[in-house]
């Protein structure tokens, strides 16, 4: 028996982290936010996918990635940012990043990155 | 008859004036007083006789005295008396002219009481008396007539000065005052307020203690009392502020140095009621020739209060001063908003992310909102919580778009009651990312309950977000790069910021010249940001301060006067 997907949301602000968790609940998938990275990390193991900001306080979502890797989780993982930073983009996508998306992100954008994260599931349990 | 020698005998040929009649006092003067130190005056008591009948027959109305000498007119004086009386006012404007206005009021009932015994004939009644003024100091008053002008009285006033050595001492000593105030760089006027005395008297039995309250009850004293305080004396600069002809315009009653600013009229009465020794403020003053100057005035109460003769009030034209000093702002302003438009280009990014945020959760809310809706069996309540989700991230995104447009604009620099932690918020919103972005840690340590300072809120967001960028330019590319921000009481009453970071710190040599304009140290930097922090302190009567902290790294702090009422 499969468990039902669960995203995580890492972002630093309140009000995005809560929109994307309504998206992905909308769309049939659960998810839970996270301020820090760093708690995130904490239970990494819980989550199929985790969609992330690259600029935030503490640990930024490139570092995260590498802590994600470097303990051996192979968890999809999608940015989705502000920063217009290409060097930092092409290093996330070099690193195994499904997609790095601008602020705001189109919706038929994120679900394609998250199907193609899920593995072509199309969401849902 | 030979005229005596008048100050003004130049122009004696004046028709208007009346022949001298003070010739005839040689024979007056039986009283055994020193003509050389007496003062001479003529009255003409013919409007006070219908008066004098009255009380002659009993009716001794209130006020009489008073009532007396209004009715009697100066027809002549002497050299001493014009010295003692009306030195600038002038024999020609004092002759025709009620004995009140330039008698010491102090002295009026002796000087009404010898005139009623001589005229109405009171036997064994004193034609001579003692009299304590502040015109002629300890001196004997003496009255006399001539059967020859039965309309006319002559009142010597003599013993204050009775040799002639001192009498010569002290005229010199007067031309010495009378230069000196004459010279003087201010505009200066001498007032006689003796006539507030009686009314300050009645105010205090009547049981007033806050006169301002009085006065703002009673709208009318102002008025009555600038007509009855009367200027005695002037000298050139003020004639010249005043742009009179001569300084006899300015002699008088006060109505007109307060007639473009009443309130200051009311301020200088409460002072003095109050006992104050000196008031100085800026008002409004309309010249003779009408035009308006902005003028700084200070006044000098009489000490001790008795003697409300001498108040001296001081005039400085400050009307290009100010006009320089609102140039001089404005310049500043321009300067400041200049430094801030320069700030938010370098923070362009951090500021597009912090608008951005709100933008992205909006977007995402609504299409979240519209699959919601588009279910065979909309949820209806999903949809409201994601709408008032929407609003509240439009109204935060709206706020910030004002900050930014708030530290963009142009704006008249406006002094309020603020809470310096809510700045200091305020500011980290433009620059909060910028260090985050860079890895660097931020502390920030707000002392709550903090008073409030007086100041412009954009000036004072200014200054934090220009210390913090300064300390995250100082930190780059450095590991484990801090900053922390803090407010606490200054120990004074007033309030302190500090922002302190474990950067390079400032170099020993620069350290005197980090505020200077145009000092950089940064390859691209302008040099202004700080410059432009310690122009907003001193503005708001504030300071800034920059060291090294003994662990190394800089510390800057601000400090700010708290809001005085």
């Amino acid at each position: 028996m499969s468990r039902p997907v669960v995203i995580a949301i890492v972002d630093d602000d309140l009000a995005v982290r809560e929109a994307l968790c309504e998206f992905l609940q909308v769309e049939g998938m659960a998810a839970l936010g996270f301020e820090r990275a760093a708690a995130f990390l904490d239970r990494a193991s819980e989550f199929d996918c985790v969609i992330s900001d690259v600029r935030m306080p503490e640990m930024d979502g490139l570092e995260l990635q590498r802590r994600l890797r470097a303990c051996g989780s192979a968890m999809p993982l999608i940015f989705v940012t502000s920063l217009a930073d290409e060097t930092a983009c092409a290093h996330a996508l070099r690193n195994g990043a499904i997609a790095w998306f601008a602020k705001p992100v189109a919706d038929a954008a994120l679900l394609g990155a998250l199907r193609v994260a899920l593995g072509n599931t199309g969401g849902g349990a | 008859m030979e005229p005596l020698s008048h100050q003004e005998a130049a122009d004696g040929a004046d028709p208007e004036l009346p022949p001298a009649l003070l010739p005839r006092i040689g024979d007056a003067a039986h009283a055994g007083m020193d003509e050389e130190s007496s003062a001479w005056s003529v009255f003409d008591i013919s409007g006070a006789r219908g008066l004098i009948a009255r009380i002659a027959a009993g009716d001794m109305p209130d006020g009489w005295t008073r009532a007396l000498l209004d009715a009697v007119r100066v027809v002549d004086i002497d050299d001493n008396a014009l010295r003692a009386l009306g030195p600038i006012g002038g024999r020609r404007r004092m002759v025709g002219a009620p004995v009140t206005v330039y008698w010491p009021a102090e002295s009026w009932p002796v000087l009404a009481e010898l005139i009623f015994a001589e005229l109405a004939d009171i036997p064994g009644a004193a034609r001579t008396r003692k009299i304590v003024s502040s015109v002629f100091n300890d001196a004997t008053v003496n009255i006399s007539t001539d059967p020859a002008h039965p309309d006319l009285v002559f009142v010597s006033v003599g013993g204050g000065v009775t040799d002639k050595r001192s009498l010569w001492s002290l005229r010199a000593s007067e031309e010495r005052y009378r230069t000196l105030i004459h010279h003087l760089p201010w505009a200066l006027v001498l007032v006689d307020s003796t006539a507030m005395l009686p009314i300050f008297d009645e105010l205090r039995t009547a049981g007033v203690t806050d006169v301002g309250a009085y006065l703002d009850a009673n709208p009318g004293l102002p008025f009555e009392s600038r007509a009855i305080v009367r200027v005695t004396d002037a000298n050139r600069n003020a004639v010249e502020l005043f742009g009179a002809e001569s300084a006899d315009r300015l002699i008088g009653p006060v109505d007109y140095l307060f007639a473009a600013s009443p309130d200051t009229a009311k301020r200088v009465i409460t002072a003095h009621f109050d006992g104050r020794r000196n008031l100085t403020e800026i008002m409004k003053l309309r010249t003779f020739d009408g035009r308006l100057r902005d003028v700084q005035l200070s006044i000098t109460y009489p000490t001790p209060p008795e003697r409300l003769d001498v108040t001296l009030l001081m005039f400085e034209d400050v009307t290009e001063r100010l006009q320089t000093e609102v140039q001089l702002r404005q310049l500043q302003e321009e300067y400041a908003r200049a430094a801030r438009i320069a700030t938010l280009g370098e923070l362009a990014s951090s500021i597009a992310h912090e608008v951005n945020q709100p933008l992205a959760a909006i977007a995402m809310n609504a299409e979240t909102s519209l699959r919601w809706l588009a279910r065979d069996e909309p949820n209806l309540a999903k949809v409201e919580q994601l709408t008032k989700r929407i609003a509240d991230s439009a109204r935060h995104a709206s706020e910030i778009v004002q900050r930014i447009r708030g530290m963009a604009g142009r704006h008249v620099p406006k002094r309020t009651a603020l809470d310096l932690n809510r700045v200091v918020e305020e500011a980290l919103m433009f620059v909060c990312h910028d260090i985050e972005a860079r890895g660097i840690q931020l502390g920030v340590k707000l002392d709550i309950g903090l008073p409030r300072v007086l100041g412009d809120r954009v000036q004072l967001q200014q200054v934090v977000v220009n210390l913090l960028v300064n300390s995250l330019q100082a930190l780059a590319g450095r590991p484990h790069s801090q900053i922390e921000v803090t407010t606490s009481g200054d120990g004074f009453g007033g309030v302190r910021l500090s922002v302190r970071d474990n950067g390079p710190g400032i170099a020993a040599e620069d350290l005197h010249r980090v505020f200077e304009g145009f000092f950089t140290t940064k390859q691209d930097g302008m040099g202004i940001g700080l410059a432009v922090c310690q122009s907003i302190l001193a503005a708001h009567g504030g300071g800034i301060s920059a060291a090294n902290q003994a662990q190394g790294g800089a510390f800057f702090q601000v400090t700010l006067p708290p809001v005085t009422d």
